[in-house]
C-alpha cells in the first residue's frame, strides 16, 4: 500500500508541477464563474440557479472526463522516456505501479471535483444573494423548497386496472359477447379492457373529481414542514387564456388530519407544484388528494373542459429527505465513480498503445459510455431495418456490430443511468442506493476488471522494449 | 576473494533476439551468454557499442525478458520483487523525473524500498552530500546538467544500501572528480564485500576497479577472466624509485647485466596522471571559494554503505543512529596532519613499501578542506584506509593489480 501511495503521490506532484491542476482550475473558473455573467438575467431566481448548476456540473463532468484521459499521459511518458526503468528495478510489483497511477489520477480528480463542487456551491449562494428580485415574492422560498433540497418523489398509487378488466371480461363472457369473434385472444382482450379503464381514470370531466392516493409518504409530519404535489394536466380544449381553474383538497378527515383546500389558477400543459403543510399526511403515512374539476373562483369564467392526467407525467408527491449539501456530495460521488472508471480505461489503453492511440480509444469508450443507451436503440433500429431491406452482407455487418456492442456493454457502463445532474438540479434526492449501485457497478466491478486487464498486459510487457 | 557461495548472478545460454512488428527476428543482441558473478566481486562488462552490454543488464533486471536461456539473481528469477530490494541500478542515461527536485527523487525511490521516513531523510542527505549536490538539491532535475543528473542517478542506486550494484557506464558524462569518486565508491564498496557489475568504455576505469571482466562482441563472449591474469605481462618487471643519479643508474644497469645477463629496456620519469593534476586544480579552486552552480566536491561515502555485506537493514539503521549520536559528541581537536589524512598516509605506506625513511613525496598534497570539522578519530582512520588504497593505486600506476592490497 505504501508503494502504491508513493506512485500516486509522485503522480500528483507531476500533476501540480506540470500545471495540469492550474489549467484545470482556470478552465473551471472560466466555466463556472463566467457562466452566470453570460446567462441572460430574464429568468427567475430559481431558473437562474438551476441553469447555472446544470451547466456548471455538466461542464465540470465533461472537462474532468477529458482531463482523466489526458492524465494517463504520465504513465505513457514514463514508458517513452524510460523513467520506468528505474521504477521497475525497485521492489515494487507491477500491479502496484499500475494501481498507483490509477490512484494518482483518482486523487487528482477527487481534488478537482471537490474544488468545482465548492465553487458551484459558493456561486449558488452568491446568485441567491445578488439576483435581482422579479415581482414573484415566492421566488426565494421556491428556490429553497424546490431546488436547494433533496426531495423524494412518490408517484400516485394507481387503481388495479387489470382487476377491473377481469371483472368486465367475465361479465362479457357471461353475456356471450365473444362467442362469434374469429381468432379471439382472451389475454389481448383483457389488456385492451385494462387500458380502457386506465384512460377513463386519467380523465376528469367537468364538475367531476378524482382521488389520488399516496402511500409511504415518510416525511416529518410537522405543520411547519411542507410537502409538494407536482402535476400537469392537458385539456380537451385550450381556453383562450391557457389557464384552467380547479380545486385541490388535501388530507383525510377520516384519519384525523386537517384538510387543506388549494384553489389553483394554473397554465395548461405545464408542471405545477402546490405546497401543502406536512400534517396533511396521515399517521400511517398515506396522503389523500382530491382534484375537483370546477372553478373555485367567483366571477371568473371557466370553460367546461375535460382534464387529462397523462401517464407520462404522473401526479407526484415530493417531500424533503435531505439537505442540498448532502445531495451535492452524493452527486459528486456519482460523478467520481464515472471518472474512476474512465481513469481505469485510460490506464489500460496506455499500457497497450502509444499515447495518441490510447487517447483516441479511451475517448471512444467515454463516448460509448455517455451515449450508450441511445446508441443501442439506434443499432436495434438499424438491425431490424437492414435485415429486411438489404443484402445479407450488410445484415451481417450490422449484426456483428451489434454483437461487439453487446459484448462491450458487459464492461462499459451506461453513464446515462448514473446521470444525476438533472435530478439534482430539480431538487430531487440523489439516493444513496443509486450511489451504491454506481459504486458497485462502475468502481468495484468494471474499474477493477479493467485495471486487472491493465495489470495483465503490463505484466507481459517488456518495459525496455522501445515505445514511442 | 570471498568464499564461493551462491553466485549473485548466474546465466545459462542467455539469448535475446529483438523482433520487429511481424515477429521477424531483427537483431540478435545477446547470444548464448554464460555469466557467473560471485559475491564480493567487481565484474566488468566490456565491448564495443551495440555489443549487448545494456541488453544483458536489462535482462538481469527484468526489464527485458530473455528469448531463451536462464537467469538467476541471488538464486531467484529477475522478476522477483524481493530480489530487487537487494539491487541498486544506475542506467546508462539519466531516467529521472525532470519535474522532481533531487531530494524528492531520492525520497521517492526510498519510498519504493519502503524505507522509514527517518532513514529516507538521513540517507538522502548523506548521499546528496556524497555526490556533492546538497546545495543544488532544491532544483528540479530537468535543470541539471548531464553529469549532475548522473550523480543523482548514482545516489538513487545506493539509497537502499544494495548488496549488488549494477552500473551501466557509470563514468560517462562525469567530470574527472565524479569519475574518480565513482571509482573510489566502487572500490570501497567492493572492499566492503558488495558485488558490482559495471559496463564501461573507459578501459582505464575498468582496469582500476574490476576483479574480473568479460568482453562481448556481437552479443557473444569473446574473453573472460581475472583482470590480473589477463593483463599481467610476465616477461617484464617494473621498478619505481625516487630520482637516481647517473652514477647509481650505471651501477643498477651493471648489476642487472651481471646477475640476469640482460639490459634494462627503458628508463623514464613517470608523469603525474592527468586525473590527479585535474583534481588538484579543482580542489584549489574550491579552497579559494569560487562560486559555482554546479557540483561541489563530494563528501565521504555515507556510513550506511560502509557496513560489510550480510548486515541486515536493522544493523544499518543502528549504524545510522550511532553515527548521528556520535556526531554530537565533543571532539578532540584534530591535528592538521590528520586533517590531511587522505593524502598523508601515503608517505608512510610508501616508506613501508620502499623500506626507507626520508622519501620525498611524489606530489604536493593538495589542501583538503572538505572533511567535516566534527570528525571523530574512528572516521579518520576509516578515511585513512580508503586513502591508502587509492594512493597505492596511483603509485602502482594502476598497472599491477596482483599487488592490490586486501583483495
Ligand atoms: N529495444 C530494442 N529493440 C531493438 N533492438 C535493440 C533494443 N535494445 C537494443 N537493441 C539492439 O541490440 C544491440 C545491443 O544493444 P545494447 O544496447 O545492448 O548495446 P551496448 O553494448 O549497451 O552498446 P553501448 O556501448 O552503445 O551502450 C544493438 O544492436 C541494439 O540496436
Ligand atoms: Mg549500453
Amino acid at each position: 500500500m505504501s508503494r502504491i501511495w508513493a506512485v500516486a503521490r509522485q503522480m500528483i506532484a507531476e500533476g501540480i508541477r506540470m500545471k495540469i491542476a492550474l489549467v484545470f482550475l482556470v478552465l473551471i473558473g472560466a466555466v463556472v464563474l463566467g457562466l452566470p455573467l453570460t446567462v441572460a438575467g430574464d429568468s427567475s431566481l430559481t431558473g437562474a440557479v438551476q441553469s447555472f448548476m446544470s451547466y456548471g456540473l455538466s461542464a465540470t463532468g465533461f472537462l474532468l472526463g477529458l482531463l482523466t484521459i489526458f492524465m494517463s499521459r504520465s504513465l505513457s511518458d514514463e514508458l517513452v522516456h524510460r523513467q520506468i526503468f528505474l521504477v521497475m528495478t525497485k521492489p515494487i510489483p507491477r500491479w502496484q505501479y499500475v494501481v498507483g497511477k490509477w490512484l494518482g489520477i483518482t486523487v487528482l480528480n477527487a481534488v478537482f471535483l471537490s474544488c468545482a463542487g465548492l465553487t458551484i456551491y459558493g456561486m449558488v449562494h452568491y446568485i441567491k444573494r445578488t439576483h435581482p428580485p422579479i415581482d414573484d415574492r415566492y421566488d426565494e422560498a421556491e428556490l429553497n423548497n424546490e431546488v436547494l433540497v433533496a426531495r423524494h418523489a412518490l408517484p400516485t398509487k394507481l387503481p388495479n386496472f387489470m382487476q377491473d378488466a377481469e371483472l368486465e371480461y367475465d361479465r362479457n363472457v357471461e353475456e356471450g359477447m365473444y362467442t362469434d369473434v374469429p381468432g379471439f385472444k382472451p389475454d389481448a382482450e383483457k389488456i385492451r379492457l385494462a387500458q380502457k379503464h386506465e384512460s377513463r381514470w386519467r380523465v376528469v370531466g367537468p364538475r367531476d373529481r378524482r382521488i389520488f392516493e399516496f402511500e409511504n409518504v415518510l416525511c416529518d409530519r410537522a405543520f411547519k414542514n411542507t410537502i409538494q404535489i407536482r402535476y400537469k394536466t392537458e385539456v380537451s380544449q385550450y381556453p383562450p387564456d391557457e389557464i384552467f381553474r380547479a380545486l385541490w383538497r388535501f388530507g383525510d378527515p377520516y384519519k384525523g388530519t386537517p384538510v387543506y383546500d388549494a384553489p389553483v389558477r394554473h397554465v395548461v400543459g405545464r408542471f405545477h407544484t402546490i405546497r401543502v403543510p406536512a400534517d396533511a399526511v396521515a399517521e400511517d403515512h398515506t396522503l389523500l388528494a382530491h382534484f375537483y374539476n370546477q372553478n373555485p373562483f367567483q366571477g371568473e369564467r371557466q370553460f367546461n373542459n375535460v382534464m387529462e392526467f397523462r401517464a407520462s407525467d404522473g401526479v407526484e408527491v415530493l417531500f424533503i429527505v435531505g439537505s442540498f449539501e448532502g445531495n451535492l456530495v452524493r452527486l459528486l460521488i456519482l460523478m467520481m465513480c464515472k471518472l474512476m472508471f474512465l481513469a481505469a480505461v485510460s490506464v489500460l489503453m496506455v499500457t497497450l498503445f502509444s499515447f495518441p492511440v490510447a487517447c483516441l480509444t479511451a475517448f471512444t469508450v467515454y463516448i460509448l459510455a455517455a451515449v450508450g443507451s441511445f446508441l443501442k436503440d439506434s443499432l436495434d433500429f438499424a438491425s431490424n431495418d437492414y435485415a429486411s431491406m438489404f443484402s445479407s452482407v450488410k445484415e451481417f455487418l450490422v449484426q456483428s456490430i451489434m454483437h461487439i456492442y453487446n459484448l462491450l456493454q458487459w464492461i462499459i457502463p451506461d453513464f446515462g443511468r448514473y446521470d444525476a445532474v438533472e435530478t439534482f438540479v430539480n431538487g430531487r434526492n440523489v439516493s444513496l442506493v443509486w450511489v451504491l449501485q454506481a459504486t458497485t457497478e462502475m468502481v468495484l466491478v468494471k474499474s477493477l476488471i479493467i485495471l486487472g486487464l491493465a495489470v495483465l498486459f503490463f505484466h507481459r510487457r517488456e518495459v525496455a522494449e522501445v515505445s514511442f | 576473494m570471498v568464499e564461493r557461495a551462491l553466485p549473485v548472478v548466474q546465466t545459462a545460454g542467455l539469448c535475446k533476439i529483438f523482433r520487429d512488428f511481424w515477429r521477424r527476428p531483427r537483431v540478435e543482441a545477446v547470444k548464448d551468454l554464460n555469466l557467473e558473478i560471485h559475491p564480493g566481486e567487481v565484474f566488468g562488462l566490456l565491448g564495443p557499442n551495440g555489443s549487448g552490454k545494456t541488453t544483458t543488464i536489462k535482462m538481469l533486471l527484468g526489464l527485458l525478458y530473455p528469448t531463451s536461456g536462464r537467469i538467476s539473481l541471488f538464486g531467484k528469477a529477475p522478476t522477483d520483487v524481493a530480489v530487487k530490494a537487494r539491487i541498486g541500478f544506475l542506467p546508462e542515461e539519466s531516467y529521472l523525473y525532470r519535474f522532481l527536485v533531487a531530494h524528492e527523487t531520492l525520497d521517492y525511490y526510498g519510498r519504493l524500498f519502503r524505507l522509514p521516513a527517518r532513514i529516507r531523510r538521513d540517507r538522502t542527505e548523506r548521499l546528496l552530500d556524497m555526490v556533492g549536490l546538497r546545495h543544488e538539491a532544491r532544483r528540479p532535475i530537468g535543470e541539471y546538467s548531464k553529469g549532475m543528473a548522473r550523480r543523482i542517478g548514482l545516489a538513487q542506486a545506493l539509497i537502499n544500501d544494495p548488496e549488488f550494484l549494477i552500473l551501466d557506464e557509470p563514468t560517462s558524462g562525469l567530470d574527472p572528480i565524479g569519475a574518480r569518486q565513482i571509482k573510489d565508491v566502487i572500490c570501497e564498496l567492493g572492499r566492503k564485500g558488495k558485488t558490482i557489475l559495471l559496463s564501461s568504455h573507459v578501459l582505464a576505469d575498468v582496469e582500476d576497479v574490476c576483479d574480473r571482466v568479460t568482453i562481448l562482441y556481437g552479443g557473444q563472449q569473446r574473453a573472460a577472466g581475472d583482470i590480473s591474469d589477463l593483463l599481467c605481462q610476465r616477461d617484464v618487471t617494473q621498478i619505481t624509485t625516487p630520482p637516481l643519479s647517473e652514477e647509481t643508474m650505471g651501477e643498477v644497469r651493471a648489476l642487472i647485466r651481471r646477475l640476469e645477463q640482460r639490459d634494462i629496456l627503458s628508463v623514464s620519469h613517470p608523469r603525474v596522471k592527468l586525473e590527479d593534476f585535474f583534481l588538484r586544480i579543482v580542489e584549489e579552486a574550491q579552497a579559494a571559494n569560487i562560486r559555482t552552480s554546479g557540483v561541489r566536491k563530494g563528501g565521504q561515502m555515507p556510513e550506511f554503505l560502509q557496513k560489510p555485506t550480510g548486515t541486515t537493514t536493522h544493523d544499518v539503521v543502528e549504524s545510522l543512529v550511532e553515527a548521528s549520536s556520535r556526531k554530537t559528541q565533543p571532539l578532540t581537536p584534530l591535528e592538521p596532519a590528520s586533517r590531511r589524512a587522505r593524502y598523508e598516509p601515503s608517505r608512510e605506506v610508501l616508506d613501508e613499501l620502499l623500506g626507507r625513511k626520508d622519501t620525498p613525496t611524489l606530489r604536493e598534497p593538495p589542501p583538503m578542506g572538505d572533511l567535516e570539522p566534527g570528525l571523530s578519530p574512528s572516521d579518520v582512520s576509516r578515511i585513512k584506509k580508503t586513502a591508502d588504497a587509492s594512493v597505492i593505486d596511483d603509485l602502482l600506476g594502476g598497472k599491477d593489480r596482483s599487488k592490490k592490497p586486501e583483495k
